[in-house]
Order: C-alpha cells, then sequence, then structure tokens
C-alpha cells in the first residue's frame, strides 16, 4: 500500500548538501507492522516524515494507498494526511494549553467530526489506552508513560490507515514502553499499518520486517513473523 | 473547532500572563486614547451640524487687504450689511445681526447680580436663522419686542430657579427686559457664545448704537438665511456687486486716501465658522484644521504602536507555539485554518482589551471634558455611528496586527518543529521585529520634540513674544476707568503703579486711523493710554521720553483746542517713513483726535486732522496673540470718560503683598464701584486666552507622548524579557568563554540601543519638518532648537536603556554554570 522507488531527499543549505535519503526502494502492505532502526543521521526520521507526508521527496515516486504523491501540493498532502494518518512522537508532542480530551480531539476536528461524534470516539481512544480518568488533566500534571499513552489515543481516535511511530518509547522506562507497544500491537492486528523508527532491539521484535538504514539507505530487511 | 481554539487561546493567554497582559494593557490603553482623540475629533468636526436647516445658514466673512498691510479676514461685519442684503436679494428668507455688549453686561434680579459675558444683542429674526431647541416660548418671535430677552435653560435657573420664567424681568445695566422665551442650554460644539439673547431694538442695544456708525464700524456678526434652492455661490458672486454698489461709497468717503488691493465679501456656511476661523470677530476661538489632522494621526499612531507590541511579543515568542503548529499540521491542519486559529487569538486580545479601553475611557472623560472645555458624551450604546466606528477600529487593529504573526505561526513545517528542530522563518521575523522597535521609537521620539517645541512656542508667547512684564500685573475693568478709581487704587498698600487704558491698548478691539507725515499717509492703529501706562508693563522707550502728567501738551483730557502728543511703536515709525526711532521723536504728524471717543458715537464725524509732536518710540508689544503681526500704532493721553477711551486698569503689584493688595482692591471696589460686579484678572492669565488652544494641544500632545512611550517602554520590557531569556544559552558560554558581566551588559544594551538610534535616523528630519510647519502659523515664533533634537535622541537612548536594563543586568550576572544548564 506504502511504496517507494528510488526516492531521494536531500537537505540544502547555503554551504551544506546533506544525503539524507539515497535511492530508497521498499514496499510496505495494508496491516504490517515495520520497524525502522539505524544509528543516529542514518535517516530514519526523515524517511518517517516521507513516509507521513510531512516532506516531500527530491526525487523518486511516492504511491501512497495507491496514489502517487511525490509532487503533491501542501494542501492536497494535507487532505491526505488527515483522512489517513496517525503520529506518535517519542517527545509525546501534546499540546500544553489543552486537557487531555482537547488534545485527543485535536485529531478529529479537521476532519469536521460532529462534536457529539467527537467526544464519543475520544471517550472510547482513551479508555482504550487506559487514561480516561485522566481526562481533564493538562499534559504537564501526567507521566511521561501517560502523556505517550494520550499520544498514542490521539493517533487512534482519527481511525487511520496507517500510524507512524518515531521512538515512541524512547523516553519512557520499560513497563510503560511495554504498554505503548502493546497499543501499537492491537492496532496492527486491528489492520492499521503501523511504522515505528526505534532503538530498540526488543520493541522492534514485536513488528513484522524490521528494515535497517544507514547513510540513507536500506542496508537490510529482516522478516520477523508471518 | 471554535471551542477547541479559543481553549486554546485563553489558556496560552493565561499561562503567559506577564506577556499577555503587557499585549492587552498597551492595547487597552491605546483604544482609550484612540477613542479620546476621536470624540474629540468628531466634536470639532461637527460644530453647529445640530441646528435643522444648517445648509442654508451662512455667516457674513469679509477679507481686505488695504496697500501695504497684511490681509484681514474678519467674521464681523458693518450694522447695515443685514438691512441691505434683505433688501437686495430676495433669495434671503432672514438676515439678522448679532453683538455683543462691549462691555459685559450687568444683569440683576433681586439680589442675584452678575456680570455677564455671554451676552449678545441679537435682531428678532436671529432664532429663525438660528432655530436652537426651545424649552419655553418661541425664540422665532420672542425677540420683536424691543424688551425682550431670551435666556439658557441653567441661566434661567440662575436668576429665577425655574427652567421656564416667561414674563420674568431682569435688569440689563438697568434696563428692565422681560423673559420671552428660554432654549436649551447650547452645546459645545456651536460656534455661538450666549447665555442671554437681547432683543437688539432695545434702545440700550449696542445693535443701536451701532446702527449710527452704518458700514464705518465692523463690529457685529450678520447671518443670512437662504431660502430652499438658492446657491450660495450664484449669491457669491452677486456680492461684488452688492459691495461696489452699498459699502464702498461710504467707505471711501470716509477714507478718501486709503487704497485697497483686495475686498471680498461672501457667504461662510454655518458649518465652517469652527473650522476656518477668521481673524477677528468669532465669538469662539476657531480649530485648526492642520492641528486637528495631527491630532487624529497621533490617534492612529498609538494605535499603530500598541499594535506593533502584539505583533513583537506574538512572533518573538512563536518558537513556543510552534509544538502546536507542528502537531495540528501533523494532524490535518491547513495553514488556512490555523491562520483562522491565530486571527481568533489576535481577535481575543484585541476584545478583552476594548472592554478594558471602553472602561478607561469612560473614566477619563470627565477630566478629558473639564481640560477642554467641552461637554463630549460617549453614548456609545445608543450611538450607532460611534459603536460601529469603534468595533471597526478593533476589528480592523486585530486584522492588521493578527495577520503577520498569524502567517509567521502557520508557516512552521512540522517536521522541523517536531523534532524540535529550528523554527522556519526566525531571521526574517527578527529582522521585521527589529523595523517594528524602531518604527515604535521613531513615533515616541517625534512626539517627544514635538511637545518640548509646542511648549517652547507657547512659553514663548506668553512671556517674550509680546515684549511686556505681565508678571504681578492686575487688570481691573471698569466702565470707564477713572482718574478717581485709579488714585484709590494707587493708594492701596503693595500697589506699586497703576494706570487706565483704552481697551485697544490691551488689544480688547482695535480702531485705525489714517496718519500723515511728510506727504506719506498710512493707516495706523490707535489707543488712548494713562500716564504710567508703560511703566506698568515694563515698556521703555526706544527713543524719547513716555507721557508725563506734569507735562500739559501730553494730557488729551485738559486741552481745550490742540491735540496732544503721540508716542508710535517701532512698526509705526517705520511705516511713517523715519529711518530710525530717534528719527521720528520731535517730528510733527497729522492725525485725528476725537475728543469725546464713545461707543455712543461710533462713525460720527471725524475731526479735521490736528499736528501734533512724536515724543516717543516704544517697542512693539501687544496683548493680543503672536499668531498675528503687531500692528503699527500710535498713543495718546486722552479724556478717561467713556469705556472706548478709558476701560481697564492696569495694576503692578508687589509681589510680596500680593494676596493682600488684591482683597483690598476688592475691598475697595465693594465701596467705588457702584454696585458693579467686580472683573478683574491678572494680565497673564488674562493672556492665556489667547494660548488657550497652544496649551491644550501642547498638553495633548505631551499626554499622547506620555502614553506612546508608556505603550513602546511595555513592548520593550517584554521583548527584552524574552530574548534575553532566549539568549541565556549563548550568555552561558560567553561566559564560559572568559566575558565579564560588563561585556555581557554591553551586548545586551547594544542590540537595544541600535533599533532607537535608526530611529533617531528617521524622527528627527521628520519632526524638524512638522515643527517647522506648525510654528509658520506663527508671526512670531522660536526655532526650532539643535538642543532639543539632541535631547531627543538621547532621551530615547535612555528610555530604551531604562526599560531593558533590569533584565540584561539580572542574565549578565548569572553563573554561567546555570545559563549552560538551561534548555
Amino acid at each position: 500500500m506504502l511504496r517507494l522507488d528510488k526516492v531521494t531527499k536531500v537537505y540544502r543549505t547555503a554551504e551544506v548538501e546533506t544525503l539524507a535519503l539515497n535511492e530508497i526502494s521498499l514496499e510496505i502492505g495494508a496491516g504490517e507492522f515495520v520497524a525502522i532502526m539505524g544509528p543516529s543521521g542514518c535517516g530514519k526520521s526523515t524517511l518517517l516524515n516521507t513516509l507521513g507526508l510531512l516532506d516531500t521527496p527530491t526525487s523518486g515516486a511516492y504511491s501512497f494507498f495507491g496514489e502517487d504523491v511525490a509532487r503533491r501540493s501542501e494542501r492536497e498532502l494535507t487532505v491526505l494526511r488527515r483522512d489517513r494518518i496517525g503520529f506518535v512522537f517519542q517527545s509525546f508532542n501534546l499540546i500544553d494549553d489543552l486537557t487531555v480530551a482537547e488534545n485527543v480531539e485535536v485529531a478529529l476536528l479537521y476532519r469536521k467530526v460532529p462534536s457529539a461524534e467527537r467526544r464519543r470516539r475520544v471517550t472510547e481512544a482513551l479508555e482504550r489506552v487506559g487514561i480516561a480518568h485522566r481526562a481533564r488533566h493538562r499534559p504537564q500534571q501526567l507521566s511521561g508513560g501517560q502523556q505517550q499513552r494520550v499520544a498514542v489515543a490521539r493517533a487512534l481516535v482519527s481511525e487511520p490507515s496507517l500510524i507512524l511511530a518515531d521512538e515512541p518509547t524512547g523516553n519512557l522506562d520499560t513497563a510503560n514502553g511495554e504498554a505503548v507497544m502493546a497499543l501499537l500491537t492491537d492496532a496492527a492486528a486491528a489492520g492499521v499499518t503501523v511504522v515505528m523508527v526505534t532503538h530498540s532491539l526488543s520493541h522492534a521484535a514485536v513488528a513484522q520486517r524490521t528494515i535497517k538504514l544507514l547513510d540513507g539507505r536500506v542496508v537490510s530487511e529482516t522478516l520477523l513473523a508471518a | 473547532m471554535f471551542g477547541n481554539y479559543l481553549a486554546a487561546s485563553l489558556r496560552n493567554l493565561a499561562r503567559n500572563r506577564l506577556y499577555a497582559g503587557i499585549t492587552i494593557a498597551g492595547l487597552a490603553i491605546a483604544f482609550s486614547s484612540a477613542m479620546l482623540i476621536g470624540l474629540y475629533l468628531r466634536h470639532e468636526l461637527t460644530y453647529d451640524r445640530f441646528i435643522p436647516g444648517h445648509e442654508r445658514v451662512f455667516l457674513l466673512n469679509q477679507k481686505i487687504k488695504p496697500e501695504n498691510k497684511p490681509l484681514v479676514d474678519m467674521d464681523d461685519s458693518s450694522a447695515n450689511l443685514a438691512a441691505d442684503l434683505k433688501l437686495d436679494f430676495p433669495q434671503i428668507e432672514y438676515a439678522a445681526r448679532m453683538a455683543p455688549s462691549g462691555f459685559p453686561a450687568t444683569v440683576r434680579r433681586g439680589s442675584v447680580s452678575n456680570s455677564e459675558r455671554n451676552f449678545a444683542w441679537v435682531d428678532p429674526d436671529f432664532f429663525k436663522i438660528l432655530p436652537v431647541p426651545t424649552v419655553a416660548g418661541d425664540a422665532g418671535t420672542a425677540l420683536e419686542a424691543p424688551d425682550a430677552i431670551v435666556l439658557t435653560r441653567s441661566t434661567a435657573r440662575r436668576y429665577f430657579g425655574k427652567d421656564a420664567p416667561l414674563g420674568g424681568q431682569l435688569l440689563v445695566d438697568g434696563n428692565p427686559m422681560r423673559v420671552a422665551a428660554v432654549i436649551e442650554d447650547l452645546p459645545t460644539n456651536t460656534h455661538l457664545v450666549g447665555d442671554l439673547f437681547a432683543s437688539g431694538r432695545a434702545p440700550a442695544s449696542m445693535l443701536r448704537k451701532l446702527d449710527a456708525a452704518g458700514y464705518s464700524a465692523n463690529s457685529n456678526l450678520t447671518y443670512v438665511r437662504l431660502k430652499a434652492g438658492v446657491s450660495a455661490s450664484a449669491m457669491n458672486a452677486a456680492l461684488r456687486g452688492f459691495a461696489e454698489r452699498r459699502i464702498w461709497p461710504a467707505h471711501r468717503l470716509q477714507n478718501p486716501n486709503e487704497k485697497i488691493d483686495l475686498y471680498e465679501l461672501r457667504l461662510k456656511p454655518l458649518t465652517s465658522i469652527h473650522l476656518q476661523p477668521a481673524d477677528g470677530g468669532d465669538p469662539k476661538p476657531g480649530a485648526d484644521v492642520k492641528v486637528l489632522a495631527g491630532i487624529g494621526v497621533i490617534g492612529v499612531l498609538i494605535v499603530v504602536v500598541a499594535a506593533i507590541n502584539f505583533v513583537t511579543l506574538m512572533t518573538a515568542r512563536a518558537a513556543r507555539r510552534a509544538v502546536e503548529v507542528g502537531v495540528r499540521k501533523a494532524l490535518g491542519a491547513g495553514r488556512g485554518d490555523l491562520i483562522v486559529q491565530f486571527m481568533g487569538e489576535a481577535f481575543v486580545y484585541v476584545a478583552v482589551a476594548l472592554v478594558l479601553a471602553v472602561a478607561i475611557a469612560e473614566l477619563l472623560l470627565p477630566a478629558v471634558n473639564a481640560a477642554l472645555q467641552r461637554k463630549i458624551a460617549f453614548s456609545y450604546l445608543t450611538d450607532p455611528p460611534l459603536l460601529i466606528a469603534m468595533l471597526g477600529a478593533a476589528l480592523a487593529t486585530a486584522l492588521l496586527a493578527g495577520l503577520y504573526p498569524a502567517l509567521v505561526l502557520s508557516s512552521f513545517r512540522p517536521a522541523s518543529v517536531l523534532k524540535g528542530g529550528p523554527v522556519a522563518s526566525g531571521g526574517g521575523g527578527i529582522v521585521v521585529r527589529q523595523v517594528l522597535v524602531v518604527a515604535q521609537f521613531a513615533v515616541l521620539i517625534t512626539l517627544v520634540l514635538s511637545t518640548v517645541t509646542i511648549f517652547r512656542q507657547t512659553a514663548f508667547a506668553l512671556r517674550d513674544a509680546t515684549h511686556t512684564d505681565k508678571a504681578g500685573v492686575l487688570i481691573l475693568f471698569a466702565a470707564p476707568c477713572t482718574d478717581t478709581l485709579r488714585d484709590a487704587v494707587r493708594a492701596v498698600p503693595g500697589v506699586r503703579a497703576a494706570a487706565c487704558s483704552s481697551p485697544m491698548a490691551v488689544n480688547l478691539g482695535n480702531s485705525q486711523d489714517m496718519v500723515e507725515a511728510a506727504g506719506r499717509h498710512v493707516l495706523l492703529n490707535y489707543a488712548p493710554v494713562d500716564f504710567g501706562f508703560f511703566d506698568v508693563y515694563g515698556v521703555r522707550p526706544l527713543a524719547g521720553r513716555v507721557f508725563q502728567s506734569d507735562r500739559p501738551g501730553d494730557d488729551g483730557a485738559k486741552l481745550a483746542n490742540t491735540s496732544p502728543t503721540l508716542m508710535l511703536n517701532e512698526s509705526a515709525a517705520r511705516m511713517l517713513g523715519f529711518k530710525s526711532p530717534q528719527a521720528a521723536v520731535g517730528h510733527l504728524v497729522s492725525w485725528h483726535f476725537i475728543r469725546g471717543l464713545s461707543m455712543t458715537n461710533l462713525g460720527g464725524t471725524i475731526p479735521p486732522p490736528q499736528k501734533s509732536e512724536v515724543i516717543g518710540v516704544v517697542p512693539d508689544f501687544t496683548f493680543g496673540s503672536v499668531r498675528q503681526p503687531i500692528n503699527p500704532s500710535y498713543y495718546y493721553v486722552g479724556p478717561k470718560d467713556d469705556v472706548l477711551g478709558s476701560v481697564a486698569l492696569n495694576i503692578k503689584l508687589n509681589p510680596e503683598h500680593t494676596t493682600q493688595a488684591v482683597s483690598d482692591i476688592g475691598r475697595l471696589w465693594a465701596k467705588i464701584g457702584r454696585g458693579m460686579p467686580l472683573q478683574q484678572y491678572f494680565a497673564d492669565q488674562f493672556m492665556l486666552r489667547l494660548y488657550i488652544d497652544n496649551i491644550i494641544q501642547g498638553g495633548f500632545v505631551a499626554i499622547c507622548a506620555v502614553i506612546a512611550i508608556s505603550i513602546a517602554c511595555l513592548g520593550l520590557f517584554a521583548l527584552s524579557a524574552y530574548t534575553t531569556e532566549r539568549r541565556t544559552k549563548e550568555i552561558g558560554i560567553r561566559k564560559a568563554m572568559g566575558a565579564s558581566s560588563q561585556d555581557i551588559l554591553r551586548l545586551l544594551l547594544w542590540q537595544f540601543t541600535q533599533p532607537v538610534l535608526w530611529a533617531n535616523v528617521l524622527a528627527l528630519p521628520a519632526a524638524w519638518l512638522v515643527m517647522n510647519w506648525w510654528l509658520k502659523g506663527f508671526a512670531y515664533h522660536v526655532s526650532v532648537a539643535p538642543w532639543t533634537f539632541a535631547a531627543a535622541a538621547v532621551a530615547g537612548v535612555l528610555i530604551a536603556w531604562g526599560t531593558v536594563f533590569v533584565h540584561a543586568l539580572r542574565v549578565s550576572r548569572a553563573r554561567p554554570v546555570g545559563a549552560l544548564r538551561y534548555e
């Protein structure tokens, strides 16, 4: 469903040109759980941002659920992101000024979901990640693990086709990390495609496939489970 | 969606109380200032519009340019004009005159007695031309009877204790008059000054006296109401022939030697009287449209300064909102959604500021009204245009101030900000912020310079430009000022000197005479004075001597067949062809000595010319406004039996006994003043009436300057707090590398000094141009002083340093380890 064909991403500044992705070609199927690993600066986050339509390739083709999106306008990408993708970040990226429930609700706002339905789905999502009792709290009042669960709820609430998780357990202790991994595994089991960047071998082991990057290239792909 | 935006906005506002408070406070102060300025401007621009049919009402205006003299623009005209216009032009529905009482009328009812300055004699049709709202009776027909008088509501209450005392009797200068109608108190936005309007048909009426003068005096106002559909421009064209036919024959008969370069008689629309004031004749000082425009611009600038705070603080703190922007974008928000959100925040700020501003304006309006001597109302709930203007201005501010921050914030790239990467367009934002701070300081430096110049000119006008020493001089008005009164006052302890003078000597009206010296005919102003008059005001002769009571030839009152000696001012000596003041002394000039100069024989036969010796020349001095050149004038000592020859007793007091002397003079007046109310003013306060508009303008600009400075300082304070906070890490590194606290302090202060220096580059030439333009409105003025520019430039820098110093000092003293741990 996601297919990259010789995708290259170059960052240019006045003095330096950085090749972040170097002719990457790969395919990720619907409902697949893929882990991306590699050392710092190998292009993991760039790959994730490209898959998540937050960044556009310098060259190459990207087919997103059957649509060629490599040369789409920002407006069109916004619509695709809104309809198909959920994000989970290492640093949670919750909006400090909004409550837990409001943070989760943001994912539905731009889809013009009626407010009654929004409330119902937010409650469901929060219950699903076990944080419903904290709905009225602000992010600063929660622990890291709780914040990340809110972030997962926010990613799930819009019922996306694709969840992109950038080191979702990087800032969490083991127990909380396991809990977040369980939530992502459940989502994949429910048919959502999950692509996760991680440094943790054990968390990568939960995925069906692990892609290793080095200097912007795919150096290995390991199929862990059927 | 809106609720989510609102929640984010309000909580962001609450979490950043300092910055939000500063932004809102600045906007609220600016809005309230703009509201008060707007109300004042509307008041000034709507003079006389409350009068029904004002479009058809006109005042007759004359412009005369005698040969070799400046053009005179006057709103007063001759007594015959109204009747002749009505005879000659069927297009005129009504014509009527208004004349002040001359010397303030004494009005009495029982034990209530007042000297009424706002007293006017008017023709019966006056209120048909100006149909002001009536409380009782019919003002339009009330003044047909010669003993009829129309009062305003508050005047009626003052004398009768009720609103409609129709038929009640008042004594006006001892003559009984009957209340025939009561009108509403006049609003302050009318050119009319009047509490009592008496029938011009009364035997004692000033209009009856002026009738005798015909076209030889210009001492009343002439109003006309045109019939519906009559074109004012066609009337103006027809007035040229009218002047040739009616005015000039009489004028030429009286002044056969006078040459006139230009004469124009025209209709001045009622609603233009305030905004196009003439040099003479207007009952109230007019407004200067250019100054009003300047005040309007200042109002807008204050809002701009506050809006700049909003823009700088929102963009400076944009990085803190970057995550929110990134998340919202990642979750599908388009740029438009985010622009709407951040514009919405601007509206929240502006709405809160607007509510506060209305409260501030309501609180301040009574004080503003008192200072401006106006009755301006702020009834926004019942005044749709005002409400719409307020909301419109607020909306425009929100749009303009909110747009740039919204564009900046919504342009962040989520991929970068969500990883904590650099915030896009930060570099551009810094440049924009610097430009905005430069703009703020340019505005406030210009305002500071304008304030200083206006105050210097006002002080100059009141002290130096008039060439008289008015300190400690009391002017007492008597009708007339006699030798007996003068001598009695001279005997009061604490009185150093006292001398009578004509109203012309203290610039209360002017009269002119054709004077001849060595074949040269010149029209000069004349003013009868008393012995010792020049000494009272410290005016020393440039050549010759002053009048002396022991020289019989100096005293016009005692001469039977000859005319008394004369003194000239410097301009008069020059116009008569004398090369120097010394050259004039001892020469004979020919003039018309009117022995029985009196209000009752104005326009009477002028006696044949007589020759008199010029005994001295004094410098040009004036009690008038320095906006007009000082008139060439001659002085003589004449009889003191009428107010036209002798009305003011000028009393120089010993500064150590002023209070005692003033109360002793009051007691003396009670004994010898024949029951007349005491009217006395200190000469410098008396002069203030001419400059009250200057003082108001100066005060206005000064207050605006303080407001603009406060708002700009608030913004700079917040910006410096934010900037120093952002540079904490850099400062830690610099200190770790060996920078001292002083180095850091210098670094931070320099950062904020640069925009102020640039602001000086912009503001100083602008202020120089504006102030030179303003000063050109005065015949005598100060020059724009270079030291004020240097002072304003230094003041700008010091204000900036004072504002940012606290933050800079705190950060510069911080230990590097703490700073490095930051972030």
